[in-house]
C-alpha cells in the first residue's frame, strides 16, 4: 500500500524519469544542497542520437514503499540513483563504496543505473577512471558534475530504450508476465494463467506499461497509441484500477501535448523557467514520433503508417480539452473502487485540478478538490495533515478561489499548533495564518480601515486576528502580539460585544505591561512590514481647536508695521484671486499669534466609546514647523461618556508656522500617535499658527483691593485686573503699582495710557496722572524684577442738585443751592482712612445713598522687550479702576450778610459734613474749620 | 438550521446575516464565506451570457457534510446565500427558489427606503420578520 502522497504532482511528471539524490555518510547538508541543486537544474536532456527530450524529476528523498508501485505508473519508479558522500582519506574507501551498494539496494530492482559522488578523495584511487563513480577534490573543484549528470541521464536512456522496445516488441510473444501492484499480488495466486482473459489482462496491462515507457522517453504519440489500445483491453476485462490508469496516461499525455508550459505552475522553478524550453522541446517530439513511427512494433494494430503525417494521428489519438476532464473524472472514479489506491486517486485529482486551474474551468476544479478533502487515507500524522491542507490551499487560490484557499491555509495553520503535537510550530502557524489574511480580506495597515465604516466578514476577520495574537504571544514576540491586539481593537471595535472589549483591553494590558506598543513598524522575517495602530478609537476624537492666549498675553503688532505689511502684500485693493487664496489660507491658518516660551492651549473635544474608564495617559501635541515642546496630559474618561473637553499644552520654543498635526497618547500600554489627517470627522479651525519670538510677561499687583466689580471692556480691550476704591469728593490717592515681570524676557518699553469709561458726570482736573519718567528709568526690567509705577487718583465731581438731601437736611424749606466743592477753596486734609474691609451693613448703606457716584477707567499699559519687541510685537495689559466717590461737604444754606464795607459782604455757608469723619475745610485766607463727623456747622 | 446572508458588491460584505440556533454561528459564517467564491465563480462564468435572460437563482452552490448551501444574485450583484440542513429533504429546489424570491422582495422593500444607504447593515423589522416567518415555516 502506498501511504505517502505526493501533492506537488502534476501531469507532465508522468513523462520524467524519478531519479532519487541521496547522501551517505555525512556529508554536510549545505554543501549536499549545494550540489542538489546543480544536479537538479539537469533536468531536461537531449538524447545524443535522437531529437527526443529526456525529463528528469530529482528527489532526495522517496519512500521505498511509493517505488513499489513503479509497474503501475513507471514515473514512480526510481531508475536512477545518485549519492553524494564525503570520503577524507583512501582508508575510509571500501566502507564508503560498501555503502554506496548498501543504498543502491534499498531501490534495487527498479534501478536502470547509479552514481557515486565522492567529495574529498585524492590520489590512486581517484584516478582510477570509473562511470560509476566520480571524484572530485571538494564541493567547490567540481565543474564537471553536470556533464556526469548528462552522460548519466543517457545511460538512464539506453536502458530506457531498450525496455521500451523490448517490452513493445514482445507483446506479440505467448508469454506476457502479469504486471500488478503490491496489494493485488496475493489477489492472483492460483488464478488461472491461461484464460483469455488473463491473457487479456496482461495485454492490456502490458501496453500501459509501454505507453509509460514510451512517454517517458519522449515519444508522445506512441504512447497515446498504446494508452488508447490498453484502455480497450483493459475495459474488456474490467480491471478498472490498470484501466483508470491508462486513462490517466492517455490524459497526462494530452495534457503534456496541450500544455507544453507545464501545469505545475510555480511548483518547482525549474519547470516555469523551462517554459520556452519545453515548448521548443514539443516541437521536437515530431521528428521523434516519426522516427518510431517506422517501427514495426508500434503499428501493428492500430493502423497508423508511416504515410499519414504525425500530427493528424497525433490530431487523433490526443485527447481535446474536455476529454481530458472528463477521462480524469472516469480515471479518478475507477480508482475510488479501490481503497489501497488513495493516494494515486488524491493524486489524480491533484492533477487535474491543475489542468483545470489553466483551463480556467474554477467549478469543476472545485469539485474534484472537494472529492480529494473526502479521499480518506489512512491515519495522517500531523505533519502530513499540515501538507494536505496547505496543498489544498494552494490549489484553490489556483483556481481563484481565495476564500476557500484561506479557509484550509488556516486549518493547516491551526494544524500546526495542533495540541496533539508535541512542539506546536507556533512560527510556521503564524507564517501560514498571516497568508490567509488576503483570503478575508484583511490588511494590517490600519489606515484601510480609517475610510467610513468598516465593511466586512468582521466576525471571521476578528477570529483570524485572535488568532494571530495568540500566535504571535506563543512564538514569543510580545511586540507582534500587541500590534495585532492593538489592531484588533482599533479597526474591529465597532464589531467587539462590551464583554469582548473588556477582555481584548485586559489582555492588551497584561502584554503591554511586559513590551509597551510603539509607533515602530514591526518587520517581520520575511520582509513582511506592520504598520503601527495608532488608537485613533480610544478615545474619540471629534474637534480640536487652537485656543488663542488669554487676552493680557495677546502679542499685538505694531501699528506702523501692520500697515507696511499689508500694503506691500498687493498693488490691489481688491482682487478676486487674492481673496481665493486668502480664503483658502484661512481654512488653514488662524489669525492669532501663539508667543514663543508661552504656554499655548489646544482644545480637543473627545469621547470614550469603552464601556469602562478609559485611562489616557501622556496625552499631548504633536506638532511640525517649530520646536514644541509639549506638555503632556493624563485624563481619565468615564465609560461612554459624551463629549469631554480636554485642553493639552505645550510651549513653543522657537518661532515660525506651527502646525499641529497630531496628538499623541498612551493608552493601555500603547502609545499612539494620531495624525489628524488620517482620522475622518474631525472638526478643526484650522491647524497651523504663527508663533512670534518671545516677549516678556508683566504682572501687576496694585496697593488696592481687587474689586469684584467688572468693567464692561470697550472696543473689545479685556481688563486683567480690576480694583476699586472709595473717595470722598476731592480726595486724592496714590496708586502703587506693582509691575513685575514674571516673563523670561527684560521689559524694555513701557507705555501707559488710560481710558476713562462711563464719564455722564462731569469731571474737573485730571483724574489720573502719573509720571512715567520715574518707572522708566527702572527699565530694562530684568526678569523677576519688580517695578513700581505710581498713578494719582484724584477726584473732583460735581455734587450739587441733588435735592432731596438738601432738602430732607434743611427744614426751613428755603431752597438752597448746593455748590461743587471745588479744591481751590477747600482741601481733604484728612484723607479717609480706608474702611476696609468694609462690612456688609456698611455697604449696602453705601448702597443706598443714592448720591455716590462712580468712576471708572481703564490704564493700558502696552510693554514689549526682548526678542518679540525687535519683531514689532507688543502686549497690552489693562488695569480696570473702579472709583466709588461719595461726596464730603454739603452746603445746605446760603445767605448773605452785609459786611463792614460794602464792597464785600459775608456769605454764609451752612456746612454739612456727610462724612463719619472729622475734616477740616479751609478757605482762602481764612482759618481752618474743623467739622466733625454728620456735624452741621455755620 | 438555517441561515441567509445578503452581500453586497463589491467586497461582498456581509448586510444581513441571520441564523438558528445562534450559537456556533462562526461556523456558518465561515461556511457562507467560502461559498462566495462559488457565487462569484458562477457569476463571472454566466457573464458571458445575456444579461436580463440569465437566471436569477444560482442553484446549489455545494453541498458539505451537513448543509446544502444555495446562492441567488440580483441583477446590481447583491448576493444572497442560504445554509440549509442536508438532512431536511423537504425543501426542492422551487421552494428554495421561491425562499429566494421572497427574499429577493423584501430587500426590494428594503431599498426603497429612502432612509435605507445603501451597503449598510439591514437593521428592517419588516424584513426580520420576514426572514421569521420563513425560518419557522422551513423549520
Amino acid at each position: 500500500k502506498m501511504s505517502v502522497p505526493d501533492y506537488m504532482q502534476c501531469a507532465e511528471d508522468h513523462q520524467t524519469l524519478l531519479v532519487v539524490v541521496q547522501p551517505i555518510g555525512i556529508v554536510p547538508e549545505e554543501s549536499f544542497f549545494r550540489i542538489y541543486k546543480r544536479i537538479s537544474a539537469v533536468s531536461q536532456v537531449n538524447v545524443r542520437d535522437s531529437q527526443r527530450v529526456l525529463y528528469i524529476r530529482y528527489r532526495h528523498h522517496y519512500p521505498p514503499e511509493n517505488n513499489e508501485w513503479g509497474d503501475f505508473q513507471t514515473h514512480r519508479k526510481v531508475v536512477g540513483l545518485i549519492t553524494i558522500t564525503d570520503c577524507a582519506s583512501a582508508k575510509d574507501w571500501p566502507q564508503t563504496f560498501e555503502k554506496f551498494h548498501l543504498q543502491k539496494e534499498i531501490y534495487g530492482s527498479t534501478l536502470y543505473d547509479s552514481r557515486l559522488f565522492v567529495f574529498g578523495l585524492q590520489g590512486e584511487i581517484a584516478e582510477q577512471p570509473r562511470t560509476d563513480v566520480a571524484f572530485y577534490p571538494s564541493y567547490e573543484e567540481c565543474e564537471t558534475v553536470e556533464k556526469r549528470i548528462e552522460d548519466f541521464i543517457e545511460s538512464l536512456f539506453i536502458v530506457l530504450e531498450s525496455k521500451r522496445l523490448d517490452r513493445a516488441t514482445d507483446k506479440s510473444g505467448d508469454k506476457i508476465p502479469l504486471l500488478c501492484v503490491p496489494f493485488e499480488k496475493k489477489d492472483f495466486v492460483g488464478l488461472d494463467t491461461d484464460s483469455r482473459h488473463y491473457k487479456k489482462r496482461c495485454q492490456g496491462r502490458m501496453r500501459k506499461h509501454v505507453g509509460d515507457l514510451c512517454l517517458q522517453a519522449g515519444m508522445l504519440q506512441d504512447s497515446l497509441v498504446h494508452y488508447h489500445m490498453a484502455v480497450e483491453l483493459l475495459r474488456s476485462v474490467n480491471d478498472f484500477l490498470w484501466l483508470g490508469a491508462a486513462l490517466e496516461g492517455l490524459c497526462s499525455a494530452s495534457v503534456i501535448y496541450h500544455y507544453p508550459g507545464g501545469t505545475g505552475g510555480k511548483v518547482g522553478s525549474r519547470r516555469a523557467q523551462g517554459g520556452s524550453l519545453s515548448a521548443e522541446a514539443g516541437n521536437r517530439h515530431r521528428p521523434g514520433a516519426q522516427e518510431v513511427l517506422i517501427d514495426p512494433g508500434a503499428l501493428t494494430s492500430n493502423g497508423i503508417n508511416a504515410d499519414t503525417s504525425a500530427e493528424i494521428g497525433r490530431a487523433k489519438n490526443c485527447l481535446s480539452p474536455e476529454d481530458i476532464i472528463d477521462k480524469y473524472k472516469e480515471a479518478i472514479s475507477y480508482y475510488g473502487k479501490y481503497k489501497n489506491a488513495g493516494v494515486i486517486e488524491l493524486e489524480a485529482c491533484v492533477k487535474a485540478v491543475r489542468v483545470l486551474a489553466i483551463q480556467k474551468r474554477s467549478m469543476e476544479a472545485s469539485e474534484f478538490l472537494q472529492n480529494a478533502v473526502y479521499i480518506n487515507l489512512r491515519q495522517l500524522s500531523e505533519e502530513e495533515k499540515i501538507q494536505r491542507y496547505s496543498i489544498l490551499s494552494e490549489l484553490y487560490e489556483r483556481i481563484g478561489f481565495h476564500r476557500k484557499s484561506a479557509f484550509f491555509k488556516r486549518i493547516a495553520a491551526m494544524q500546526c499548533a495542533a495540541p496533539s503535537i508535541p512542539e506546536p510550530g507556533w512560527r510556521a502557524c503564524y507564517k501560514l495564518l498571516l497568508e490567509t489574511l488576503p483570503g478575508y480580506s484583511l490588511s494590517l495597515d490600519p489606515k484601510d480601515f480609517s475610510k467610513g465604516t468598516h465593511r466586512g466578514w468582521a466576525a471571521v476577520q476578528m477570529r483570524l486576528l485572535h488568532e494571530l495574537v495568540y500566535a504571535s504571544r506563543r512564538m514569543g514576540n510580545p511586540a507582534l502580539c500587541v500590534r495585532h491586539l492593538s489592531f484588533l481593537l482599533q479597526t474591529m471595535l465597532d464589531f467587539l460585544s462590551d464583554q469582548e472589549k473588556k477582555d481584548v483591553t485586559q489582555s492588551l494590558e497584561s502584554y503591554t505591561a511586559k513590551c509597551p506598543g510603539t509607533m515602530e513598524f514591526i518587520t517581520l522575517p520575511d520582509g513582511l512590514k506592520l504598520p503601527p495602530v495608532p488608537f485613533t478609537k480610544l478615545p474619540i476624537v471629534r474637534s480640536v481647536k487652537l485656543l488663542n492666549l488669554p487676552t493680557s498675553l495677546r502679542p499685538h503688532k505694531m501699528k506702523s508695521l501692520l500697515g507696511q505689511n499689508v500694503s506691500t502684500k498687493s498693488p490691489f485693493i481688491y482682487s478676486p484671486i487674492i481673496a481665493h487664496s486668502r480664503g483658502e489660507e484661512r481654512s488653514k491658518k488662524i489669525d492669532f499669534q501663539w508667543v514663543q516660551g508661552d504656554v499655548c492651549e489646544v482644545q480637543l473635544m473627545v469621547y470614550n466609546p469603552m464601556p469602562f474608564e478609559l485611562r489616557v495617559e501622556n496625552m499631548g501635541l504633536l506638532t511640525a514647523g517649530v520646536e514644541f515642546e509639549s506638555l503632556p496630559a493624563a485624563l481619565s474618561l468615564p465609560a461612554e461618556s459624551g463629549l469631554y473637553p480636554v485642553t493639552l499644552v505645550g510651549v513653543p520654543q522657537t518661532t515660525g508656522q506651527i502646525t499641529v498635526n497630531g496628538y499623541h497618547t498612551s493608552v493601555f500600554g500603547v502609545f499612539s500617535d494620531c495624525l489628524l489627517d488620517n482620522l475622518p470627522g474631525v472638526k478643526t479651525n484650522g491647524c497651523t499658527v504663527e508663533v512670534i519670538p518671545a516677549l516678556p510677561r508683566l504682572q501687576i499687583s496694585t496697593s488696592l483691593p481687587r474689586s469684584a466689580h467688572t468693567l464692561q471692556p470697550s472696543s473689545g480691550d479685556e481688563i486683567s485686573t480690576n480694583v476699586s476704591v472709595q473717595l470722598y469728593n476731592g480726595e486724592t490717592q496714590q496708586l502703587v503699582i506693582k509691575l513685575e515681570n514674571i516673563g523670561t524676557e527684560p521689559l524694555e518699553t513701557l507705555e501707559v495710557t488710560s481710558k476713562i469709561v462711563n464719564t455722564k458726570e462731569k469731571l474737573y482736573g485730571d483724574f489720573l496722572s502719573w509720571k512715567l519718567e520715574d518707572t522708566l528709568s527702572q527699565f530694562p526690567l530684568k526678569p523677576g524684577k519688580i517695578a513700581t509705577f505710581i498713578v494719582n487718583i484724584k477726584v473732583k465731581l460735581d455734587f450739587s442738585c441733588q435735592e432731596n438731601l438738601l432738602q430732607d437736611l434743611s427744614d426751613d424749606g428755603i431752597s438752597v443751592t448746593g455748590l461743587p466743592l471745588s479744591s481751590p477753596f477747600r482741601q481733604v486734609v484728612k484723607p479717609r482712612v480706608e474702611t476696609k474691609p468694609i462690612n456688609p451693613q456698611e455697604s449696602s448703606k453705601v448702597g443706598d445713598f443714592s448720591h455716590v457716584k462712580t468712576l471708572e477707567a481703564i490704564l493700558n499699559f502696552k510693554y514689549s522687550g526682548g526678542p518679540g519687541h525687535i519683531e514689532g510685537y507688543y502686549r497690552n495689559l489693562s488695569l480696570g479702576l473702579h472709583v466709588e466717590v461719595e461726596p464730603s461737604v454739603f452746603f445746605t444754606r446760603v445767605s448773605t450778610l452785609p459786611a463792614t464795607s460794602t464792597r464785600q459782604c459775608h456769605l454764609l455757608l451752612d456746612v454739612f459734613n456727610s462724612t463719619e469723619h472729622e475734616l477740616t475745610i479751609s478757605a482762602r485766607n481764612n482759618e481752618d474749620l474743623i467739622l466733625h463727623a454728620g456735624e452741621c456747622q455755620r | 438550521v438555517l441561515l441567509r446572508v445578503i452581500c453586497s458588491p463589491p467586497q461582498n460584505y456581509p448586510l444581513y446575516i441571520r441564523s438558528i440556533p445562534t450559537e456556533n454561528e462562526l461556523k456558518f459564517h465561515y461556511t457562507v464565506h467560502t461559498s462566495l467564491d462559488v457565487v462569484d465563480e458562477k457569476i463571472s462564468a454566466m457573464g458571458k451570457a445575456l444579461v436580463d435572460q440569465r437566471e436569477l437563482y444560482l442553484g446549489l452552490l455545494y453541498p458539505t457534510e451537513d448543509y446544502k448551501v444555495y446562492g441567488y444574485v440580483t441583477n446590481s450583484k447583491v448576493k444572497f446565500v442560504m445554509v440549509v440542513d442536508s438532512s431536511n429533504t423537504a425543501l426542492r429546489d422551487n421552494e428554495i427558489r421561491s425562499m429566494f424570491r421572497k427574499l429577493h422582495n423584501s430587500y426590494t422593500d428594503i431599498m426603497c427606503n429612502p432612509f435605507y444607504n445603501p451597503g449598510d447593515r439591514i437593521q428592517s423589522r419588516a424584513f426580520d420578520n420576514m426572514v421569521n416567518s420563513m425560518m419557522v415555516q422551513v423549520c
